[in-house]
């Protein structure tokens, strides 16, 4: 009885499935908490920018910011679909950066380098992220 | 803008988008085999090889971007256009 309990616990522990789903929810908190790095990066620098530039340039900086998390969620999504349905890693996400800088061309409101660097934020929080990363 | 200037630019586009797409690509089909091939070897560091793996892509593919955001300036927002 207790050895088929153990060999039922062993199967439980060594099943494809389980360890999958570990796996998958790894990957997805590791997105999560770059996304937060990332909101928390972008907050600073919209009331920075809105303190010490101007509105037009906050919002720049923040459409941008939106762009770059936007863009980070696809290249994850790619990177998550990497091996499994797919065997290679997508590039629909560069449409993201090119549909940022033809809006930002177009509308005479908004400015291009305060965009770009919103939309490069996410490099800190990426930083930021593998930095603090808990070694286990 | 002169025609000179148009062509130009148009070139310089082109070889701002072409070239710098050289390297990140090399670089991310190497990246991508070596981490297909990890999690092959030892599927329970997959969450870890995936991690490292988005990191790289996003530093590698920004130089991409650089080149594609030098290429729109230059075509739609071109600074040397009189």
């Amino acid at each position: 009885m207790e050895a088929s309990k153990r060999l039922k616990i062993s199967e439980d522990l060594e099943s494809p499935e389980i360890n999958s789903v570990d796996l998958s929810a790894e990957y997805a908190l590791l997105q999560l908490r770059i996304f937060r790095i990332n909101l928390a990066i972008t907050a600073f620098a919209v009331v920075v920018s809105v303190l010490f530039v101007d509105l037009n340039a906050a919002i720049s900086l923040l459409l941008g910011a939106c762009s770059g998390i936007l863009y980070f969620r696809l290249l994850a999504k790619s990177i998550g679909s990497l091996g499994k349905s797919s065997s290679s890693v997508s590039k629909v996400q560069l449409i993201v950066p090119v549909a940022l800088v033809l809006v930002v061309a177009k509308l005479p409101e908004l400015h291009l380098l305060p965009a770009l660097v919103g939309f490069l934020l996410y490099k800190p929080s990426l930083i930021i992220q593998f930095l603090f990363e808990p070694y286990s | 803008m002169d025609s000179i200037t148009t062509a130009a630019s148009v070139v310089a586009a082109g070889l701002a988008v072409g070239l710098g797409a050289i390297g990140p690509g090399i670089g991310q089909g190497s990246a991508a085999q070596g981490a297909v091939e990890g999690i092959a070897r030892q599927p329970e560091a997959e969450g870890k090889i995936r991690g490292t793996l988005l990191l790289s892509f996003a530093f590698m593919e920004s130089l991409t971007i650089y080149g594609l955001v030098v290429a729109l300036v230059l075509l739609f927002a071109n600074p040397f256009a009189g």
